[in-house]
């Protein structure tokens, strides 16, 4: 049995944690940049540039959330601790889908107009990938979902096929559209698509939410398909809702703030290390908080050492060591 | 009381199932039997519902099973497939806690609790209770499965090959559960069995199928005839009597065959 003491004090420490990451970061933002620039931080400068420091963190905690959920999600339905939504190349589909959409905008006036809007882009994108992750992953997955090596082979496939499926639409485009597509494409943590956060934060509550909901259902997924469905939970169509939600989280996460690969296996297992439970019911806030700790903690970091490496570099440097550790573990090498 | 009329089913264009029709009579342990690729598990996962009939109906007390709820259903069958590995690490009494999820949703009440404590204690689980289910053998394993399913607390029990991986003593510790289950709790055993010979001696009813079809079905002791057998299986068999069970033996070493009657 759970001790509801003990996860609860480990909640309030993970919390306290991102408050001081948090603090380091504004720190870093406000003061070390101030002397580093030599410019006298008076109270209006300070002020503008906490502002812009707010809507970054807050942007880092959605797409932190939003990671961490569809991780833990996406885990539990291919039953596997190893892979993720990003390492099966959701957030390449989504680069092809903006390179397609800018190549097509070209020639039709309309699609233009969708296309410069921030908003429009966002739901003709999420739309098209959507629906072609759900083709793809909703025929692998049912397929041969416990192997995991068929699976990663799977992903590394796809990404590179995407990927050079991308390079080829970039070369036909023209220089103006190019600007324009990388305008779109190039985000990362420290330069985010802050014109759609207005819409990506009330989606991440919405899915976190919808996530969280289904967690019994999630914990009796645990037990095989077999079980679940002797239990009386109707797997298929909980596996294909799933990867609708996991698909559209996805979506607004990448195009938020960017790939971000191995953040959900790193938040999602230290979690799981952390809480020692199977219940969804805690494991999705205990994911969600390690995975924004991570996130502002090695962005709060690496402004302080005056961006000695992008954020991503330290994640995906730990979070691909974890990996490899992972995979000897389970397959015993 | 669980009927099912005319089934069919088949993968791709190959057919598992062809227009079977059979009742299952309860408080019975009832063996589905025949070759590999006979159709025993497809048969027990079209009358569980776990995989929808291609054409035909199962009614499961009167009600079109398709047309039920899954969460409807699992108050009703319990099915335990032949033990996979868990992803996950639990305790026994986590485990059967599962068993009571279509009646609780996950909240468990007093009277859920009560329950696994019972399924605990009729299956002798509860100086194990607290153990992780990777750190049992494999009886103890089955065993806990089986505690999970009576949480569960439905009339009908199905089980796929459960003897599968498991000892000789083992596998008999299973089939005596199963026919307490059917003698004390009142339970409908439906089990998919590879050896014959197990379901000579602990089956009430055998099903006998072959290449989707059902060949023969009736009391134990009347299937278990070597005209019978030879047309289920496709080989010839000798049957002898042990006290009041038959028993058939299938090797064919040149001593152990019947000679003709020497005259």
């Amino acid at each position: 049995m759970v001790n509801k003491k003990q996860v609860r004090r480990k909640f309030i420490l993970l919390a306290v944690l991102i408050l001081f990451s948090s603090g380091l970061y504004i720190y870093a933002r406000v003061f070390a940049k101030a002397w580093d620039s030599g410019l006298a931080l008076t109270y209006p400068v300070a002020l503008r540039i906490l502002g812009r420091s707010g809507a970054s963190l807050l942007g880092m905690a959605v797409s932190a959330t939003l990671i961490a959920v569809v991780s833990l999600a996406f885990q539990t339905i291919t039953e596997n601790r190893v892979l993720t939504p990003s390492m099966l190349g959701f957030d390449s589909v989504f680069l092809a889908t903006q390179s397609l959409l800018v190549y097509f905008a070209a020639s039709v006036g309309f699609m233009a107009r969708v296309f410069a809007n921030p908003y429009g882009n966002f739901f003709v994108t999420t739309g098209i990938m959507l629906i072609i992750s759900m083709l793809m992953y909703g025929l692998m997955l049912r397929k041969d979902k416990n192997h995991i090596i068929f699976l990663l082979l799977f992903g590394l496939i796809l990404s590179s096929i995407v990927q050079s499926f991308t390079n080829y639409i970039e070369v036909l485009l023209d220089p103006q559209q190019f600007q324009q597509l990388k305008a779109v494409t190039t985000v990362s943590v420290t330069n985010m698509n802050e014109r759609i956060i207005l819409l990506a934060a009330p989606a991440m509550v919405l899915l976190t939410l919808l996530f969280v909901r289904r967690s019994r259902e999630f914990d009796v997924m645990l037990l095989g398909e077999n079980n679940a469905k002797s239990l009386g939970v109707p797997y298929t169509r909980q596996v294909n809702q799933t990867l609708f939600l996991i698909a559209f989280g996805m979506a607004v996460t990448t195009a938020l703030i960017g790939p971000l690969t191995f953040l959900g296996l790193l938040a999602v297992n230290i979690a799981r290390e952390l809480f020692k439970t199977y219940r969804h019911a805690i494991l999705f806030w205990g994911s969600i908080l390690t995975s924004i700790l991570f996130l502002v903690l090695g962005q709060g970091i690496v402004e302080l050492l005056r961006y000695a490496a992008p954020v991503t570099v330290l994640i995906d440097l730990a979070g691909g060591a974890y990996m490899i550790i992972l995979i000897m573990k389970e397959h015993k090498l | 009381m669980i009927e099912i009329r005319e089934v069919s089913q088949a993968y791709g264009v190959q057919d598992v199932l062809r227009q079977v029709s059979v009742s299952i009579k309860e408080k019975r342990i009832t063996a589905l039997v025949g070759a590999n690729g006979a159709g025993k598990t497809t048969l027990l996962n079209v009358a569980a519902n776990l995989i929808p009939a291609k054409s035909g109906q199962v009614f499961l007390d009167g009600k079109n099973i398709s047309q039920m709820e899954n969460i409807e259903i699992a108050k009703k069958i319990a099915v335990l497939k032949q033990t996979q590995h868990l992803s996950m690490r639990i305790t026994v009494e986590e485990l059967v806690a599962f068993g009571r999820y279509p009646h609780s949703k996950g909240r468990l009440k007093a009277w859920d609790q009560e329950k696994i404590s019972q399924a605990i204690a009729y299956m002798d689980l509860q100086k194990i209770q607290d153990k992780f289910i990777d750190e049992l053998s494999g009886g103890q394993r089955q065993r806990a499965y089986i505690a999970m399913i009576l949480a569960q607390d439905t009339p009908y029990i199905f089980l796929d090959e459960p003897l599968n991986n498991l000892d000789i003593k083992y596998s008999v510790e299973m089939m005596t559960i199963l026919q307490k289950l059917v003698r004390e709790l009142d339970k409908t055993v439906i089990i998919v069995l590879h050896d014959i010979n197990f379901a000579a001696a602990f089956a009430d009813e055998i099903v006998a199928m072959r290449d989707g079809r059902i060949i023969r079905q009736g009391e134990a002791p009347s299937i278990i005839n070597p005209d019978i057998l030879r047309e289920v299986f496709d080989h010839d068999f000798h049957i002898v009597r042990v006290g009041t069970r038959k028993v058939c033996v299938y090797f064919q070493p040149q001593d152990m065959i019947p000679q003709a009657d020497p005259g």
